[in-house]
């Protein structure tokens, strides 16, 4: 009896809890989400704060976009999550970027290939440098490179990511411009650009290769030299005077593109809907704005061409893993 | 020798030990520049581990105070609230298992039924709008209602 | 040579900045109350926040620094009345601010840590902006091979901690480091003891440990306690509420002192208030525990490393505003709140964007008394939370844990994860251990393999580097210093010591 009546007198305020849930359960349905596979404050981050700032502010969503984090295995755990549970949510959008893709070709995401997911677009992209301190030696990449050559294993090379990772793939490539075996260089991983820039300025390496949107309080202080931008032409304004790879002679290229990818079984309609959203974006000169502010250039591919220039880029980089032999 | 909670103990840790440095023997590095490797720290660790190991079993502390068979019940009950909660979370929601959570584990801390409810509806409502209003957290909203989508 | 501060009091002094420093010490103090949820979550939730408002970069920069102060602060709170660090920095606050509580003194505990960390915050405030372009100078100079060294300083500094166990100690401080190694090897990029799964290619989170190892256990013990017969004491006594001017005073070299290492440690780029907690109280106890009383509610105990967290909080600014390097993960996310406004840190802040650069550092001045302000009140009442039944109790730390580590994951394999982790230190703290090794080995041993195995790369193999620079060399003499010294001195002179026993 006792057990009885308590139950009649909570009953009313379960239910109405059990009311708002269904409310709650509703609401959430029909508002758009990012997930940034990451914690925050680093460029997944931004990608997704990108989209959403971008979108709100023009008009082209009408709540704001939740940005969820979602860490773990330089985003494996978010590309499985996606594969797995939401695989045809029509809301959510993931934040990738050339990591992704160079994670796809060296199969550190699992069972899973980047066929898996529908790609969607990218709205920037940031190019890689080579940075020495000021008071380096060397004036040019070709300086640079002549003196590699010649002791490929004496000058210390540094970047924010371990073997095999983007930032390393950068050094990779350029000792590769060279003719040298990447294997040969002297190579140091630290945490992310800025413990790398640190110890850049701090003399403990000679060579940085990092990116060029970090490099910018830098430039004016004048106490780094970036050696050559990594893109394919001459990026504008403050960077323009940085002479690209190629220009000196060197076939180095490495753009770092800032994009998304949705769920595998998302319907057409949906993932329409996405691409023109990212269209309109990309045409919006507010929105330019905002991308300069995060230090990104001006990047569009959408829908097919974005989806076949990143199968493209992932079978490109498993071909280079194989050449300087990471994978078999 | 004695039974001791401290032998066990040792016991359990060189075997950790000894399953950490055969493990690291296993990590395969395609190449690499730096002259340490990956293996040097978890085998060095291995054998410290180890060797404190040994001087525990040789020489075990006093037994703590373990629980008997009805707080261990118990406790395993906490447990398997706990994760249960874990269990629901994302696929009732969050209001509906804090719901439940806060009154099992109410009742298991001895609040009488009323309390429990109490307890149970107010700390679900609140910290859900304190959460998700307040500090502007999201929280799961559940996949049990998929019609209404 | 101060104008830009006094530019910068200018504008932290208009009413809407003023409110906005208001509302981000409040909210970063219940941001860092809450376990899981630290000054990097607050500030990341704030930030889209803040942009959509369409606050000014000066104004939303003091909103968000003073949620980080803030958060320093919140952090002790539950390290004091529950036993869990709200942060991470609040890990040390545990060993001697819950002890406190537990003997009826929660009241003045808060009350006490809230002076300390404000002692803490000022000196470093005040090191900030006195030395700022300078001490950039001195931060880059620490490498790998001096980062190692203060690695090797910083563990040799916890033999301290062994006390009556050194053994445990030991045991629990290479169980911290072996926890650490798990995920990719950031030399090699090998996976260590992953498993194959994904969810621990980048290690354990810090968060996932520190709200399984004190939070879930802490529940089980709780059970354990209120099951024993003995449980008389079921709640402590509620002594008196306010911290006297006598216990602050009898403090007042610890929190200088420690003050003072807080901020140096937290102008180091990778080195935040986890270490700088870490440091400051293995000091304090090596200088000022005569009577060996640490561990057991010191005032001084709880003071140092409340002092320093809140001065490396501070002195992370350093590296930020004048390199543009990040010296925390919470400082990464003000970097990149700065960057949407289009503006790039550096050595150029201050005379170009003085009102960014001064107006911040003047709200720290101001988020800092604010703080102080609301704390020291608030103390009495927060110190009931520990008259709160076990009932409401439980369920509420459970909750916490949960909603901190999922906010911060969106996945439940983390939660699995602090689950088993808080199993993993049930069973330790019933075999005696204490939990703060098992932390400090997971800190600093990553932070340890990681900068010898660089430093060794960046020589080619030549130990020689771990001993070349000066910095390096006066570390080394002060690790062997602090092994040595406390066996050799009564030795030396052993009349003395007899004498003055």
């Amino acid at each position: 009896m006792k057990f009885n009546s308590a139950f009649l007198r909570w009953s009313a305020p379960l239910v109405m809890g059990a009311a708002l849930m269904t409310g709650n359960a509703h609401a959430q349905s029909d508002s758009t989400e990012c997930i940034a596979p990451a914690k925050p404050g680093g460029g997944y981050d931004l990608t997704c704060r990108l989209a959403a700032n971008g979108l709100q502010e023009t008009g082209l969503i009408d709540k704001p976009m939740m940005v969820t984090y979602m860490p773990g295995g330089i985003g494996a755990v978010a590309y499985n999550h996606v594969n797995g549970v939401r695989n045809d949510d029509p809301n959510l959008i993931v934040a990738a970027s050339t990591g992704a893709a160079v994670n796809l070709a060296l199969g550190k995401f699992g069972q899973y290939d980047a066929s898996e997911v529908r790609w969607l677009g990218a709205l920037g992209v940031d190019y890689g440098a080579i940075v020495v301190k000021a008071d380096a030696p060397w004036q040019s990449l070709g300086d640079l490179m002549e003196d590699l050559k010649k002791r490929p294993n004496q000058i210390v090379f540094g970047a924010g990511g371990t073997v095999g990772s983007q930032d390393w793939m950068k050094a990779a490539l350029t000792a590769k411009a060279a003719g040298i075996s990447p294997r040969k260089l002297r190579y140091v991983a630290f945490e992310g650009g800025g413990e790398s820039l640190a110890a850049l300025l701090g003399k403990h390496i000679e060579v940085f290769t990092g990116d060029l949107s970090e490099l910018r309080p830098h430039l004016e202080s004048g106490k780094v030299r970036v050696l050559a931008a990594l893109s394919e032409e001459r990026v504008g304004e403050p960077y323009a005077d940085i002479p690209t790879a190629a220009e000196q002679g060197y076939d180095v290229e490495w753009p770092i593109w800032r994009g998304y990818y949705m769920g595998p079984d998302v319907s057409d309609k949906a993932y329409n809907t996405w691409e023109t959203r990212l269209e309109k974006l990309a045409d919006n000169e507010q929105f330019a704005k905002m991308r300069e502010a995060r230090g990104l250039f001006p990047m569009a591919r959408f829908g097919d061409d974005f989806d076949s220039y990143v199968k493209k880029q992932v079978a490109q980089f498993k071909q280079l893993a194989k050449e300087v032999g990471l994978t078999q | 020798m004695r039974l001791a909670a401290d032998r066990v103990l040792g016991i359990a840790l060189i075997g950790l030990a000894a399953f950490a440095a055969f493990k690291a023997t296993q990590f395969q590095v395609t190449f690499s520049y730096e002259p340490v490797g990956p293996k040097a720290f978890p085998i060095l660790l291995s054998v410290v581990l180890t060797a404190l190991s040994l001087v525990l079993i040789f020489r075990p502390g006093e037994d703590g105070e373990w629980p008997d068979k009805f707080v261990a019940l118990k406790l395993a009950a906490v447990l398997l609230v706990l994760l249960g909660y874990a269990l629901l979370f994302t696929r009732l929601g969050y209001l509906v298992t804090t719901f439940l959570a806060v009154l099992s584990l109410a009742r298991l801390f001895e609040a009488s039924w009323p309390k429990a409810l109490l307890a149970a509806v107010l700390m679900a409502l609140g910290s859900y709008y304190l959460f998700t209003l307040g500090l502007g957290i999201s929280l799961p909203g559940g996949q049990w209602l998929p019609d209404f989508n | 040579m101060f104008d830009f501060l006094i530019h910068g009091f200018d504008v932290a002094l208009t009413p809407l900045n003023l409110g906005l420093a208001f509302l981000g010490a409040l909210l970063g103090t219940l941001f860092g109350a809450l376990p899981g949820i630290g000054p990097i979550n607050g500030i990341a939730i704030l930030m889209p926040l803040a942009y959509t408002l369409g606050l000014p970069a000066e104004s939303a920069l003091i909103l968000l620094a003073g949620v980080y102060t803030g958060a320093e602060y919140g952090g002790r709170m539950s390290s004091i009345l529950l036993n869990v660090p709200g942060d991470a920095g609040a890990v040390m606050t545990t060993l001697d601010g819950h002890p406190l509580a537990k003997k009826g003194l929660a009241g003045p505990a808060l009350g006490l840590s809230a002076v300390s960390s404000f002692v803490g915050a000022t000196i470093a405030i005040i090191g900030l902006t006195l030395f700022a372009p300078m001490l950039a100078e001195v931060a880059v100079m620490f490498g790998p091979a001096e980062f190692f060294a203060l690695m090797v300083f910083a563990f040799s500094s916890m033999a301290v901690m062994m006390g009556k166990d050194p053994i445990k100690t030991g045991i629990g401080a290479v169980l911290g480091v072996m926890i650490a190694m798990i995920g990719v090897d950031s030399g090699t990029g090998v996976m260590r003891y992953t498993f194959g799964m994904a969810e621990l290619y980048d290690g354990i989170d810090f968060v996932v440990m520190i709200i399984g190892l004190f939070a879930i256990s802490e529940i089980l013990l709780m059970l354990e306690h209120a099951n024993r017969s003995d449980a008389s004491d079921e709640i402590p006594p509620v002594g008196r509420v306010m911290v006297s001017l006598k216990e602050v005073l009898s403090c007042k070299w610890a929190m200088i002192r420690s003050g003072i290492i807080g901020f140096i440690v937290g102008v180091l780029p990778g080195t935040g208030a986890s270490v700088a907690g870490a440091v400051t109280y293995t000091t304090e106890k090596r200088i000022s525990d005569k009577d060996n009383t640490f561990g057991t509610g010191n005032m001084r105990g709880l003071a140092a490393p409340e002092a320093g967290n809140n001065a490396s909080a501070a002195g992370s600014f350093v590296p930020m505003l004048t390199l543009g390097i990040p010296g925390s993960g919470t400082t990464a996310v003000l970097l990149g709140a700065l960057m949407l406004y289009n503006i790039t840190p550096g050595p150029m802040l201050f005379t170009e964007r003085p009102e960014v650069a001064g107006g911040l550092i003047a709200s720290l001045y101001i988020g800092n008394i604010v703080l102080l302000a609301l704390n020291l009140p608030l103390a009495g009442l927060f110190a009931k939370v520990l008259t709160i039944p076990r009932w409401v109790l439980v369920p509420a730390i459970a909750i916490l844990a949960f909603v901190g580590v999922y906010q911060l994951h969106s996945d439940l394999m983390a939660i699995y994860l602090m689950l088993v982790i808080g199993i993993f230190g049930y069973l330790l703290r019933k075999l005696g251990f204490s939990l703060a090794p098992v932390i400090l080995g997971y800190v600093l041993g990553g932070l340890m393999e990681d900068n010898l195995r660089r430093a060794l790369s960046i020589s080619g193999g030549d130990m020689g580097i771990l001993w070349q620079s000066g910095i390096s060399i006066g570390l080394w003499i002060a690790a062997v210093l602090l092994l040595v010294l406390p066996w050799l001195l009564p030795k030396l002179l052993p009349r003395k010591s007899l004498a003055s026993a």
